[in-house]
């Protein structure tokens, strides 16, 4: 059996809605996004207190990407994944690892609006840089979806896989702090991917409590 | 075949692959850039890397970015060095996780980056840099707590997981004491006896971000 340990809007969905691809059978613990990820229980599994965290076959693993590895190689034929020796196991590295980079700039400002109690310790320039950096990163996926030849309707030229489903709930979550205008490519593929019932399954029920209340979180001005 | 061409800052997280290659006895040609010169800018390194970071390779005839993604194909690529542990390998779960945790750790470096070198004094704030640095101790446990077992990250020896740490484990004494970490302290000095990691470092480059050996939020 394999188990996923799973906050709501957390890099945990990028698992949830690979598994629900996999069409495996899996169960879902939920936990709150608090202090509870704190408890000794919680941190035999994930030692930094994060989510997601997965139980398969006796094992625990934590790291979403490093989940999501493990998960295509376990499950070769629904093929998701690129194996070595495929040719595009390059690309499929570089986006997997890249869904990373966005949520790198997610975090400070998940921290910034959401996190932080006292309107004296957030700081609207720190707002401005990572939104803007999360610009950048979209340019980067505008730059890969826009080819010369023929726009890709997928991140690899061989077609949907892992990587979409990894860098698309990084940007589910970007777009809560960037816009994503300006980016045509990135935003007709971004539909395209959450068109998919694996998507929908993966997002927050209805009487869940949410990270993200506001659909936009703006740069304060300073 | 074609050489090699790493696009490299000097103690950032492109040094991963300059040690990687080192380890490999794989030569590259380098190209230095400066973060706050803005030479990533540049409309010539975005034609080449859009996302405008390093590291960014050029090998086998593509341009590959991110440090995690370059180091696992390295290794997949060329096996007989033995650095990866393949889909199939018992500790290719661990080996994931340590591979991926690096960045985990790193993005707390960077934020730390953020406010306390790339940002005014006066926009500092006390209190996030506090969160901060508890935030990265709480990583650095998670490896003090492995590397109190075992001298390298995985308990068959050394491996690409150690070379992804080669950005954290000397990032994180600006930021945190290490008297609380004396696993990770004697890691580190384990792989600066490596001669492939001196290899390396020779050819790094000057670091132009740390001008203070240790960033106190208290002291604010
Ligand atoms: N690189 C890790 C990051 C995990 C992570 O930071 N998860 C966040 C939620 S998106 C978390 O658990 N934060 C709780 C905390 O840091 O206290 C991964 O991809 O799994
Ligand atoms: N996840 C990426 C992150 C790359 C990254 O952010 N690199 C930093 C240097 S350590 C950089 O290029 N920063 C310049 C900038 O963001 O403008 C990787 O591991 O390669």
């Amino acid at each position: 059996m394999i188990t996923l340990h799973h906050c709501v809007q957390s890099r945990s969905m990028r698992v949830l809605w690979l598994l629900n691809e996999l069409e495996v059978d899996f169960r879902v613990v939920p936990h709150a996004f608090d202090k509870s990820l704190r408890s000794p229980e919680y941190l035999s599994l994930s030692p930094a207190g994060r989510v997601p965290a997965l139980e398969i076959e006796g094992e625990r693993m934590f790291e979403s990407a490093a989940i999501m590895e493990f998960l295509c190689e376990k499950f070769p034929d629904i093929g998701y994944g690129r194996l070595p020796g495929d040719m595009d196991r390059m690309a499929w590295l570089v986006w997997l690892h890249f869904a990373e980079t966005i949520s790198q700039h997610c975090a400070p400002l998940t921290q910034q609006h959401i996190v932080i109690r006292d309107d004296a310790d957030r700081s609207p320039l720190v707002m401005r840089l990572e939104e803007a950096r999360l610009l950048k990163c979209y340019d980067a996926i505008e730059a890969r979806l826009s080819t010369p030849v023929e726009n890709r309707d997928y991140l690899l030229t061989s077609g949907f896989s892992a990587c979409d489903i990894a860098v698309g709930q990084a940007v589910y979550i970007a777009r809560h702090f960037a816009r994503t205008d300006g980016h045509p490519e990135l935003e007709k593929w971004y539909e395209r991917i959450t068109d998919r019932d694996g998507f929908r399954a993966s997002l927050p029920d209805p009487e869940s409590a949410l990270i993200y209340t506001q659909d936009f979180y703006p740069p304060w001005d300073s | 075949m074609s050489q090699i061409r790493l696009h490299h800052v000097p103690a950032s997280r492109s040094f991963r692959v300059l040690w990687l290659l080192a380890e490999m006895g794989t030569d590259c040609a380098i190209e230095t850039y400066d973060i706050a010169g803005g030479s990533l800018r540049s409309p010539e390194y975005l034609a080449l890397n859009p996302s405008g970071r390093v590291p960014a390779l050029e090998v086998d005839g593509r341009v590959l970015m991110e440090s995690g993604a370059i180091v696992e194909y390295l290794c997949e690529t060329r096996p007989e060095h033995g650095l990866g542990r393949l889909p199939g390998d018992p500790e290719r779960a661990d080996y994931l996780q340590w591979m991926h945790f690096a960045e985990t750790q790193a993005t707390l470096v960077q934020e730390l980056n953020l406010q306390w070198i790339f940002m005014p004094a006066e926009m500092r704030s006390k209190a996030v840099l506090q969160v901060q640095a508890r935030r990265l101790a709480a990583t650095a446990k998670v490896l003090e707590a492995a590397l109190s077992e075992r001298d390298w990250l995985l308990p068959s020896g050394f491996s690409a997981a150690d070379v992804m740490m080669g950005f954290n484990v000397f990032a994180l004494p600006y930021y945190i004491k290490m008297e609380k970490f004396p696993a990770i302290t004697a890691y580190r000095a384990r792989i600066e006896e490596r001669p492939a990691y001196q290899a390396a470092r020779a050819r790094d480059g000057q670091q132009k971000f740390y001008a203070q050996d240790y960033y106190d939020p208290e002291a604010l």
